[in-house]
This record gives structure tokens, sequence and C-alpha cells, in this order.
């Protein structure tokens, strides 16, 4: 048998929304990792834009300063012992290329003091001044942050010497216009590259994602029972899953192959019975409308119909058992349990049966307690089979196997079941088929070839451990081991 | 407090000057709520009907309208830098105006019509052109011996072969005294140095007459007092020359100076907003239409379709058109403003205490 899911009922449609709309999307996740890292990345290189359209920025209008700076130091000269300025026109125009930026200037000398310019300018350089060398700075002045380039000369003649310092600063809206120019334009194709980064990202998280799909709607469109690979071309990435549905598919076809096989000798298995029943009636009938018959001979067609009656009795009580025994073993929960009440049960359910088979039962216990895990009604049906196999074995033929002893013994680990029985004993070649379902050793024998499959069964789900010995001198012993229960290791 | 403007002034200044003689005149309603003052180094004539529109599109302004010589203004506005009484000024030197920008007495202003302006025409959206004038010479055709100069080297020629008739007869600006008077001579003498010192010789051997505004130059002219006045402005002077039959103006062909009129709205200025109203009046097609057709000035915005119309320049040579931008400041460089007064004191043998 195979397992079920516990609650295994059709979802409503409106259910299946709901546990979708709980479910965690793939998709989603994969798009917001991809949505941080783009944006930490378009970040940097916005912040690496600023900083670099703001110095771009002042490169170019420093050419611009430093040109005029150069033209208006041209035209410095010493006149008569006196420091004389003429500023060129010229210098102007190439200041006035920053359209819209003031202009502030200041032209002195250390020994002659103030010349022309703007008088409050502050002409002192943030770095120590140098002879010759220009310096570019920001200062404020009257009101607004403005760009000064500074240069100090000496100017010689034989017979003087003086120091000559200028100052020449604009406003800072042309390089800020500039720099935002450049900035906004970088900042455009950034966000453009992360919005095209992010459609590639959802756009291939739909395709990375189609296979699934694909695999999806291959198995809902399936017609009912239709249990062969999967036949369609999937990725890499896919191709295990498909692999391992695949797998599945085979394992539920063997299942339910076995199921068919199980239900096809169940039929089999009752319509034997059922047709020899039929045929002992059919025979009572002749034998009575036939007036040559006698009583004995109607008494023995009804003895004969009885006994077959019970035949099918035992074999739809099997069959029975066997489906309760396998509904509990998937649906109830193993419990601790004394091993020793089933076995009683069954022995003694089986004793007087065994009796009228000339066959002795006996139960050989001395323990006053056997506590396993387990279900009590399978562990019964386990005796209950491996007895009656035994009983069944050993009134058969002509030897004087009149005994079957049931011995339970106690370890140090576990408890061991004993079922043993003097009959002929099994061949060793079907010692490893008798747990086969429907396997039957003898046809000759009535039985349903279920039981021991049931056994075994019972056995794995318990993780028993079952053995098959022979018997000395002759006969066959099922041995059981099944773990004690501690109540220490459960508590623990 | 006149004594303290004008010991302020003289301090600010390197010469001493008359303080305004003109009376502010008032336009529009005298009840209306608001006021506009507007300090204007232009003469009323041309301005009065431009006023007259104003007031009456906007009744509930009135405007006061004081008439100041262009340096005057230039040191009234920094004086008054704190509490200006004007929220709007007007000048012809236009150096002098950008300086003010330059230096940060001016506020923004941006309305639609300012964005319509080209860009030459204003500058950092404080200070706004609404008129653009040629430079001219002005004679007097019966005074005038000989042929009409049509350029400076013709002029210099006639002072030549005239000596007699031209000395004492010849009137230009008193670049000490008028703001716009320096703007053209250093513009003279950037355009042209050779032919300016040229002039400038010609001038001062000649006893030159220097006056602090065009009007009276014009006067001179007309009377016959002078037979010719030099850098004058193109608007006042075809006015006149329209008017009086005597009267020539002559744009040079070798260059002839354009010059615009500019406007600025002082930072605290009292009233501000209307000061923007009568920017964007002076910009309005209603306005530059009626300098135009009523002959007050030369547009800004000139009507192209009107034919032969004198209010649209056509120069019989290039243009030097005095750009609106920092250059200016360079003529008005601490160093080179004096060199290029005391050098045209030498020539013009004036002493610079006179």
């Amino acid at each position: 048998m195979w397992q079920k899911s516990l609650d295994h009922q059709n979802l409503s449609e409106e259910e299946e929304k709901r546990a979708l709309a709980k479910a965690p999307s793939l998709r989603f996740r994969f798009i917001l990792a991809g949505v941080l890292v783009i944006g930490i990345i378009a970040g940097l290189a916005i912040n690496l834009i600023f900083d670099y359209s703001q110095k771009l920025a002042d490169l170019s209008y420093d050419r611009l300063l430093r040109s005029a700076l150069l033209q208006i130091d041209e035209n410095v000269s010493l006149i008569r012992n006196e420091v004389s300025i003429d500023i060129p026109w010229s210098a102007f125009a190439t200041l006035a290329q920053a359209d819209e930026d003031r202009v502030f200037y200041k032209v002195e000398s250390l020994e002659q003091g103030f010349i022309t310019g703007y008088q409050d300018l502050n002409s002192t350089p943030p770095k120590p001044p140098v002879l010759d060398q220009i310096q570019f700075y920001n200062q404020e002045y009257s009101g607004e942050l403005v760009r000064f380039a500074w240069l100090e000369r000496s100017l010689t003649d034989p017979e003087t010497s003086q120091t000559v310092r200028i100052v020449l600063g604009q406003t800072r809206l042309s390089r800020e216009a500039m720099s935002t120019a450049v900035t906004q334009r970088a900042v455009e194709v950034v966000v453009f590259i992360a919005l095209v980064a992010l459609t590639l990202i959802a756009i291939g998280s739909h395709l990375v994602l189609q296979p699934l799909h694909r695999i999806e709607r291959a198995l809902e469109e399936r017609a009912m029972g239709d249990l062969t690979p999967l036949d369609i071309n999937t990725p890499k990435e896919t191709h295990h899953l498909k692999v391992a549905i695949n797998h599945f598919m085979a394992r539920l076809q063997t299942n339910l192959e076995q199921l068919e096989n199980y239900t096809a000798d169940a039929a089999h298995q009752l319509r034997t019975p059922l047709a020899s029943l039929k045929a002992l009636a059919e025979n009572a009938r002749d034998n009575t409308s036939a007036d040559s018959s006698s009583p004995q001979a109607q008494q023995q067609a009804l003895e004969n119909i009885v006994k077959q009656c019970d035949a099918l009795s035992q074999t739809v009580t099997l069959l029975l058992n066997q489906a309760v025994v396998s509904h509990r073993l998937q649906t109830h929960r193993l419990e601790p349990t004394s091993l020793l009440e089933p076995i009683r049960a069954s022995c003694r359910a089986q004793a007087v049966t065994a009796l009228h088979q000339g066959v002795q039962l006996s139960l050989d216990c001395d323990l006053s307690d056997a506590v396993v895990l387990g279900d009590s009604f399978s562990i019964q049906q386990m005796m209950q089979n491996l007895i009656e196999n035994a009983v069944r074995y050993s009134s058969l033929g002509m030897n004087n196997a009149t005994e079957v002893i049931v011995q339970v013994s106690e370890f140090e680990r576990f408890y061991r079941i004993r079922v043993i029985d003097y009959g002929n004993g099994i061949p060793d070649i079907e010692k490893s088929r008798v747990f086969e379902r429907f396997y039957r050793g003898r046809y000759d024998i009535a039985g349903s070839g279920v039981g021991l499959a049931m056994v075994k069964d019972i056995v794995d789900h318990h993780s028993a451990r079952i053995e098959i010995l022979d018997t000395y001198p002759k006969g066959t012993t099922f041995q059981v081991d099944f773990a004690k229960f501690m109540f220490d290791e459960d508590t623990v | 407090m006149r004594s303290v403007v004008v010991f302020l002034f003289s301090a600010l200044s390197m010469m001493p000057f008359k303080v305004w003689a003109a009376e502010p005149v008032w336009f529009g309603n005298a009840n209306a709520p608001r006021v506009l003052a507007i300090d204007s180094a232009m003469d009323l004539a041309s301005f009065e009907p431009i006023l007259k529109a104003f007031v009456a599109l906007h009744p509930d302004v009135r405007v006061v309208y004081r008439d100041v010589n262009t340096l005057e203004l230039y040191y009234l506005i920094i004086q008054e830098q704190k509490h200006p009484v004007a929220s709007l000024a007007i000048s012809s030197a236009m150096d002098l105006h950008l300086k003010l920008v330059n230096d940060g007495y001016a506020q923004t202003y941006q309305s639609d019509f300012t964005d319509n302006l080209p860009d030459n025409f204003k500058w950092r959206n404080q200070l706004f052109a609404f008129s653009i004038e040629p430079i001219v010479m002005l004679v007097n055709k019966e005074a005038f011996p000989g042929e009409l100069p049509d350029d400076r080297q013709s002029l210099l020629q006639t002072i030549r072969q005239n000596e007699k008739t031209m000395t004492k007869r010849i009137g230009t600006y008193d670049i000490r005294e008028s703001g716009v008077g320096y703007l053209l001579a250093s513009q003279d003498a950037r355009q042209a140095d050779v032919t300016w010192g040229r002039l400038l010789e010609a001038f001062g051997s000649h006893d030159v007459q220097t006056y602090c505004c065009t009007h009276d130059i014009i006067d001179d002219v007309a009377s016959g007092k002078l037979v010719l006045g030099y850098n004058l402005l193109g608007s006042y002077a075809s006015q006149r020359a329209r008017d009086d039959s005597r009267l020539k103006m002559i744009l040079p062909k070798d260059y002839t100076l354009m010059l615009m009129r500019a406007a600025l709205i002082p930072k605290g200025a009292p009233n501000a907003a209307d000061a923007g109203v009568f920017l964007d009046f002076l910009l309005s097609d209603q306005a530059q239409k009626m300098m135009q057709n009523q002959g007050l000035l030369f547009p800004i915005r000139p009507d192209m379709n009107n034919a032969n119309d004198p209010y649209v320049v056509s120069a019989p040579g290039p243009t030097g058109v005095i750009e609106l931008d920092q250059q200016l400041l360079v003529g008005r460089d601490y160093a080179k403003q004096k060199r290029f007064i005391r050098n045209w004191e030498m020539a013009l043998e004036i002493s610079s205490e006179d």
C-alpha cells in the first residue's frame, strides 16, 4: 500500500487561491534582490557623477579664469617706479563666456598697496603663497560663493622691485549649470540602464520560471491515468526536476500495477471458492432430485457446502483484516502497548481451531510484561497469521507434527517471538519468496497467499525484524524481534 | 540732508558734481493706493507718454518720476542701498548699471516678458535693456562750414580745414560728470584708439565745449552756438532733428555705437512688485510700439514691417553694439578710469580742479 496525505481532500478553488497568495514568490524575491543591488550600484554611480561633474566644471571654467588672469598679468608693468595696470577688454571678454557670472578682482602690490579693483576683497590665498604659481579656491564674497584665481609676481626694473598680487574671481553659476547639465545627462543614462537591467531581470525571471510552468501545464493537461514519462524539452536547470517527476511517476505506476494485480488476485481468490461452492450446491441439488441418493450423501453434500462457506468466510475475513490493518498502519500512530496481550488473545482464538486439526498450540512465556511501541490490533493480526500458517502446515501430510509452540523471550534490547512448527519446513529457495504477495508455496493447501505478506507489512511498519529458521529436526520457525519500548529514551 | 548727500557723493566719486535739479513728477490718480518711484536718467519728454499709458492701464498705481544724471543715479543707488527710495532705476550708462548688478545692488526679476528678451539684452535677470539706440553726431546745417561729415575722419578734416569756425563750436559730454558720456568715450577709445586720440587732440586744440546732458548740447546746436554735437543719444537727436529743419542727425559711417537703455530693480526696493509690472510694460508690445510710432525711443524689439522708419536703425556703416556683459566692468576699472579721465583732461587742457 502507499502513503496518502492525512487530510486528503480536494481543496476548493478559494482555498487554493488563498494558499497561492500566502506562498512566497520566487520571482518577487528575485526582482527585489535585483532592485536592491541595481539601486545601490546606481546610487554609487550617481554619487560619483556628482563629484566628477563638479570637478569637470571647475576644470573647464578654471581655464577661462586662468586665461583672464594671465591677460591681466601681462598688462601689469612698472612705469616711473609705480605699478601700472591696464586691464585688457579681452580678459573680461574671456570671463563673459560665463554669461551670468559676476566678476570681482583686485590688484595690489605689497609695497604700494591697493592698485585697482575691489578694495575689500580678501587677497590672502588659503595655501601659502608661492610666486608665479596660480592658486584656485572658493571663497565667499558679496553674498555669493566665488571661485578665485590668485597670482603673485615680482616686477623688477633697474631701480625698483615690487611684488604684485592679482586676485580674479567669478561666481559659480555657470559651473553649477554645467555640472548640473553633466550630472543630469549622466543620471538619465544611469537611470535608463538601471531600468533596462530591471526589465531584463523581470523578463529573465519570467523566462527562468517558464520551464516550470511548462512542466506544470504538461502535468495538468495529462489524461487521467497517464503515467508515461514527461517528454518535453526543458533546460538543464529543470532537467533534474523532470527526471524526479518521471521517477516518481514510475514508482506510482509500479504501485498501481501492484494494486491492479492485488485486485485481480483477490477477485480470483474469491471466484475459486465461489465456483466450488456453486458446484457443491448444484451437486447437492442433483442428489436431491435423484431419488437414489441416500440421506448420508445429502448430509455429506451439505457438510461440504458449509465447509466451503467457512473457507470463503475465512478468506473474506483475511482480506478484510488486511484492509483494516493496512488502514490502521497508515492512519494510527504507534503507541506503547503490551506485546503479550495480542499474543495471548490470538493464541486463545486459535487454540480450538488448531485442536480441530489435531494440533496442540502452546504458549511458552514467563514474562509478566513486555511493552513495545506498536499497534495492538496489527500485532494480533500478525500473530494470528503466523499461528494459522504454522497450524496449517503442521497438519499437512503424513507426519506426526501435532504441536505448534509460541515462544516469547526477553533480550537486552528486544523481545523475541518465535512461532515453531514441526511440519515439513520450507525449502531454502522459497524462504525468500514466502513474503511475496499471493505467493503460495503449495496450491493444494487452502490459503489466500496474502497472510505472510501482511505479516511482513506489519513487521516493517513496526521496524521489527523477521526471520525464517528451520526447526530441528524438521519444520519451520518464524522469529520476530520487537525493539523494547524505552521510557527514558522516549521522554528525553 | 542734501549737503550730506553731496559730501557722500564727493567721497565716493573722484570728482564733484551737481546734485540733480529736477523735481519729482507725479503721474496717475492722486488717490491710488500704491506708489511706484522711478529714478531715471532719461528726458521726461521721451518718457512721459509711456508713463501716462502705464498709469492709465494701472489706475491703482501712482508713479513718481525723478530725472537723475546717470552718474548721480549710480551713487544714489549705492548710497540708498539700505533703504532705496526708487523701485526702478533706468539708465543709459549701461556700464554703471552693470557694475551695480555685479556688485550686488540689484534684485532678480523674472516674467514672461523678460524671458522673451534675448540673452544679450539682459544680464543675470537683474538688468534689462528695453531700448537700443545709435550714438550720433548732430549738426546745424546752416552753421556748418562745408560738406556735412559722414564719419569721424571727415569730421577731423572739416575741423582742420575750418579751424576758426570750429573753435568752441563743438560740444560733447563732460565724461567726468556724465556716466553715459564716459561710457561712450571709453567705447570710442576701445573701438578705434587712434581715431579717438586724434579726435581728442582736435577737440582739445579747438576748445571743445563739455556738457552734462544731451539736451543742453542739442539746444546749443539748434541755436547755432555749436555747429556740431558729438556722441549724442540718437533718440533725443532724432526727435529734435525731426522738428527742427536746421538740424541733421548723422550716423557715423566708420562705425556707429549702439547703446542700450537698461533698467534694474534695486535690492530692497519698496515696491518691487509694481516695478516688475512696469518693466513688463516697457517690454510689452504696446510700449515698444509707442516708442517706435511716436518717435520716443528706439525700441529693443522694433517692428521691422515699417519700411524707412527712422526709429529702426539703419546705420550706413558697421554698428558697434555696446555689449551688456562683464566687459563693461573694464571701462569702469578704477585705474583705467582714472587714467582715461586724466588723459581726457590733459587732451582737452582742462585741469581736474575745474
